[in-house]
């Protein structure tokens, strides 16, 4: 067989990688390639045979097809590698972003090529530095090759969703099969037919080698081929070959003699024969589809004793948790339930550490589902751990089920303390499920075991636990008891961890009755949570820095708290605090009049598996709002998806928002619902827990519609209140000030005077609020003004940015180096009108400055246009 | 992948010249498409060109107008739609 056969139709390919290499800079100027395509292709081949003769360090390290992997198993090998920082790092308890930080100081030493091999076995953390890696390869000097079998992956496979998700995005290669030519090239000198062997493999590189290699005829499958090539080994190396089999990924030579009886004669003829390759001490085999083939046709009984001798070996070395996982394969693979209790435990603990929570879920399930008599206490961690990793991952059902059994598993033991504590801990994710009233009780269960023993730090959390209940609910009342009691608690034992939770709650109490002084005391909480290395409370302090401003909209409180958040949740994996932003996010650009984004943010919510189902509740409000006020199909069903996460958790800031959108939908015409029938259920609520923003804006739609608002006067925010008093002037100044258009208009729509319904008419012409634009134009034909649009048509539309005329009216007078100021002397309209018009020309040019708008304006062809 | 009758309004009227131009224009729309998962079937243009309507497969409305907008096409109203074949109760 041709060394070469592998690389044959790989010449474009090679070309490419070595042009994204030249391409880099000497200090930065990093790219990201995903190298594609089936089992089998040659994704592993070629990137060796570029790497071989590259002028640069090349650092590589690949996923292993382990059930269960090492967490960062491909840093672990670049890890070794490289040193420094990075070995050690990668072999502790690190972080993925302290991970990448140390990678990213080893790339700053030169050009380097980093190859991540076989991504689609790869585990969370992993994921993780990849994802971290990407955002920051514009400062490094290297290339970054990642190769992956994009074809078997599910659409909702984490792999998938990070490699989607990628930003840039990265230049892909996808490798083709072999051609009919290449596969005759290969095949004719052995006198074997080219077009059935072709048509047998589909072109697949590893098929047609190994057919090659196997000589005879042309087998059926893949499989066939490889047991056809290891059939004519000798005794001695088939021996070897089995030993390699029961190794995922690599194998160290020490105990491959160890898994051969001390006898590696074999070896070399494996070597030789090509089945097998070394790499330093390592061998493996030369792909792993030859693996599992070996590895299915060996006898059971040989599989698990050569698992067992590898268990022997691997786990009375000191070889430290690094190689947990691998040993407590080895455990579950060769039956030994003891052995799996202990490694599948220390696996467990040592992904969770790296943040790779899948894989620690995996792992304990693992341990979990072996029959055997574990102690209940043993039991109870192992399930309150997986209940921890599952939530994690925000898999809440099946977190609340682990939880419940640890409950049922402590009340066995009769210990009252852990009892509590489980108790506390099952009432905190049913609350995250939306279970708001069993979590409650279990909350109050909790504190009625722990009370009778005395002031302890379970006590302690458990107050705060019920605390953060009352709060999520807005009822103050019960929030601000338990609260007292929880800062006695936290005197009495100086729990650093139940200090911190009772100043977080203390700030989200405050927000809900005045703004500035709960903002100032969750701004505290955050600097202590961050200082204090409380990274899932600090995640929490974000999550209230901008729900609460938002509510209240102050959007030029929320906006910093998001993005600040969005970094500090993005660097270290945060995910499920990183979604709640991004939802937060989506409302905020909705009310901003940023529509694009607005949807976008919402699908990449709702598009990853890691989503809350209260984030998914504010993405699919947001969502469903957006369609309603664009007059687009589809509104109602993410509104009502959102309802029925939000009727269960009976919390304000869900119910009302929800509800207040359903309405404003019926009102644009979009459902035939009974507005009052509709809020009344979430008024009552709110109205109780005198919650007033959420009582307002259904208040309003209930007034906007017809219906007794329902709401007491004194309870009435601002802008709402002067709509429903009919004083839309200044409802409309409050809205315009704090940024939003579309409330802003509307509220001008109330007005009878021609003038601000013309106004209103423009501005929701330039969003493309299609159906009130309708609305409004009705009102404006009521009035007998003749001509009046009734949606984005006419005049606007007509230039590829869509903007309005009056929009390129601004433009033209813009372009001409005009002031806002002259621009409003000109056109005969306030200044806040021209600023309002500027703004919306640089958004819809994606521009950032009157220059760049001017330029894109010309380049557009928008300015020669008649205004 | 649901299916959506796209309106939209062309005061000037569309045209699209039936020469290398045109296909070069229809291209570059299908191409910008494809890269959010959306597909043009096919349009109906009414006699003065002044108004499409335009089927779309495509996985959301915002998908639509995202495209839309990187096209620099007008939309006018997105309407979910599936197909009825009277010839099926024949």
């Amino acid at each position: 067989m041709p060394e070469h056969s592998e690389f044959l139709e790989r010449a474009d390919e090679l070309a490419i990688l070595r042009d994204e290499l030249a391409a880099i800079g000497p200090r930065g100027g990093g790219r990201l390639l995903l190298v594609l395509g089936e089992a089998g292709v040659g994704k592993t081949a070629l990137l060796r045979r570029f790497c071989a003769d590259v002028d640069a360090r090349v650092l590589a390290g690949a996923c292993e097809p382990l059930l269960t992997q090492r967490p960062l198993a491909p840093l672990l090998e670049i890890g070794e590698r490289a040193g420094g920082d990075l070995g050690i790092l990668a072999a502790s308890d690190a972080r993925p972003h302290e991970v990448v930080a140390a990678l990213l100081t080893t790339l700053e030493r030169g050009p380097t090529v980093v190859v991540l091999e076989d991504l689609h076995w790869a585990d969370e953390a992993t994921l993780d530095v990849l994802r971290l890696l990407a955002r920051r390869i514009d400062a490094a000097p290297a290339l970054v090759l990642v190769s992956l079998r994009h074809d078997e992956l599910d659409r909702l496979d984490p792999v998938r969703v990070t490699v989607g998700e990628l930003p840039g995005p990265p230049r892909r290669m996808t490798l083709p099969p072999f051609s009919l030519a290449a596969v005759a090239e290969l095949a004719e000198p052995l006198g074997l037919d080219a077009r059935e062997l072709h048509e047998r493999t589909r072109g697949n590189p590893f098929f047609v080698t190994e057919v090659l290699a196997a000589g005879g005829g042309i087998p059926e499958t893949v499989r066939d081929a490889v047991l056809a090539r290891a059939a004519r080994l000798s005794p001695q190396a088939r021996a070897v070959l089995d030993a390699v089999a029961v190794s995922p990924g690599t194998v160290e030579v020490t105990l491959l003699e160890e898994l051969a009886g001390g006898e590696l004669d074999g070896l070399e003829e494996c070597l030789s024969s090509g089945m097998l390759t070394v790499d330093g001490a390592r061998v493996s085999f030369r792909h792993e589809l030859a693996r599992l083939a070996v590895e299915s046709s060996c006898p059971p009984d040989r599989i698990v004793a050569l698992h067992r001798r590898a268990l022997a070996a691997l786990g009375a070395g000191d070889e430290g948790d690094a190689d947990a996982a691998l040993i407590a394969h080895h455990a579950a693979a060769a039956g030994d339930r003891d052995a799996l209790r202990i490694w599948g435990v220390r696996a467990g603990e040592r992904a969770s550490a790296a943040g790779a929570h899948r894989e620690a879920a995996d792992q304990y399930a693992r341990v979990l589902d072996t029959p055997g008599e574990l102690c209940s206490r043993e039991r109870a961690q192992l399930l309150a751990a997986l209940a921890e990793e599952r939530y994690m991952t925000a898999h809440l059902d099946g977190a609340v089920t682990a939880q419940v059994e640890a409950v049922a598993c402590l009340r066995e033991l009769g210990d009252d303390r852990t009892l509590g504590d489980g108790l506390r801990r099952l009432s905190r994710l049913l609350f995250f499920a939306g279970r708001t009233a069993e979590g409650e009780q279990a909350a109050l269960q909790a504190i009625g075991l722990l009370e009778p023993l005395g002031p302890s730090r379970e006590l302690a959390i458990a107050y705060c636990n019920a605390a953060q209940r009352y709060t999520v609910t807005e009822d103050l009342v019960r929030a601000d008891r338990w609260a007292r009691r929880a800062d006695e608690m936290v005197e009495l034992t100086g729990d650093p961890e139940a200090r911190m939770y009772a100043l977080v709650n203390a700030g989200v109490i405050r927000s809900q009755t005045s703004l500035p002084e709960g903002h100032a005391l969750l701004e505290e909480a955050l600097a202590r949570a961050q200082s204090g290395g409380f990274e899932e409370q600090a995640g929490r302090v974000f999550n209230h820095l901008a729900m609460w401003p938002l509510r209240a909209r102050r959007p030029d409180l929320a906006e910093p708290s998001i993005s600040a958040g969005l970094d500090y949740c993005g660097e270290r994996g945060l995910d499920t605090w990183r979604l709640y932003l991004l939802a937060l996010q989506a409302q905020l650009a909705l009310g901003r009049g940023r529509w694009e984004e607005a949807g976008e943010l919402a699908h990449e919510v709702l598009l990853d598996p890691h989503s809350a189902l209260l984030a998914r509740s504010w993405a699919l409000t947001a969502l469903g709002l957006l369609r309603a006020r664009r007059g687009d199909p589809g509104a109602e069903q993410p509104l009502l998806e959102a309802h029925a996460i939000a009727a269960p958790t009976g919390e304000p800031a869900r119910l009302a928002p929800v509800a207040a959108a359903r309405a404003e939908l019926a009102w644009l015409g979009g459902s035939g619902d009974d507005i009052d029938g509709l809020t009344a259920p979430a008024l009552a609520i709110v109205v109780e827990r005198s919650s007033a923003w959420a009582a307002s804006e259904l208040a309003y739609w209930r007034w906007r519609t017809g219906v007794p608002p329902g709401v007491p006067q004194e309870l009435l925010t601002e802008p709402y209140r002067r709509s429903i008093e009919g004083d839309w002037k200044r409802a409309a100044a409050w809205w315009e000030q704090r940024g939003y258009p579309y409330e802003m208009a509307l509220s001008l729509a109330d007005s009878s005077e021609e003038g601000p319904l013309r106004e209103a008419h423009e501005r929701l012409l330039a969003l493309g609020a299609t159906p009130a634009v309708a609305i409004v134009a009705q009102r404006l034909r009521k009035r007998g003004v003749r001509g009046v649009r009734r949606g984005p048509n006419r005049a606007t539309r007509e230039n590829p940015a869509g903007l309005t005329a009056r929009e390129l009216e601004v433009l033209a007078l813009l372009t001409e180096g005009l002031r806002n100021a002259d621009i409003a002397t000109r056109l005969v309209v306030s200044q806040k009108t021209v600023d309002h018009h500027v703004s919306a020309i640089l958004r819809k040019l994606d521009v950032r400055t009157r220059g760049e708008a001017g330029a894109a304006a010309v380049r557009l062809g928008l300015t020669d246009r008649p205004a | 992948m649901p299916r959506y009758m796209i309106q939209r309004r062309f005061p000037a009227g569309l045209h699209i010249p039936v020469a290398v131009g045109g296909a070069e224009q229809c291209r570059s729309v299908v191409e910008a498409n494809a890269e959010h998962g959306v597909t043009w079937i096919h349009s109906y243009v009414s006699a003065d060109k002044t108004c499409t309507f335009c089927v779309y497969d495509a996985p959301t409305p915002e998908a639509v107008r995202k495209t839309a907008s990187v096209n620099g096409l007008p939309v006018d109203t997105i309407t979910e739609v599936s197909v009825l074949d009277p010839y099926f109760y024949v």
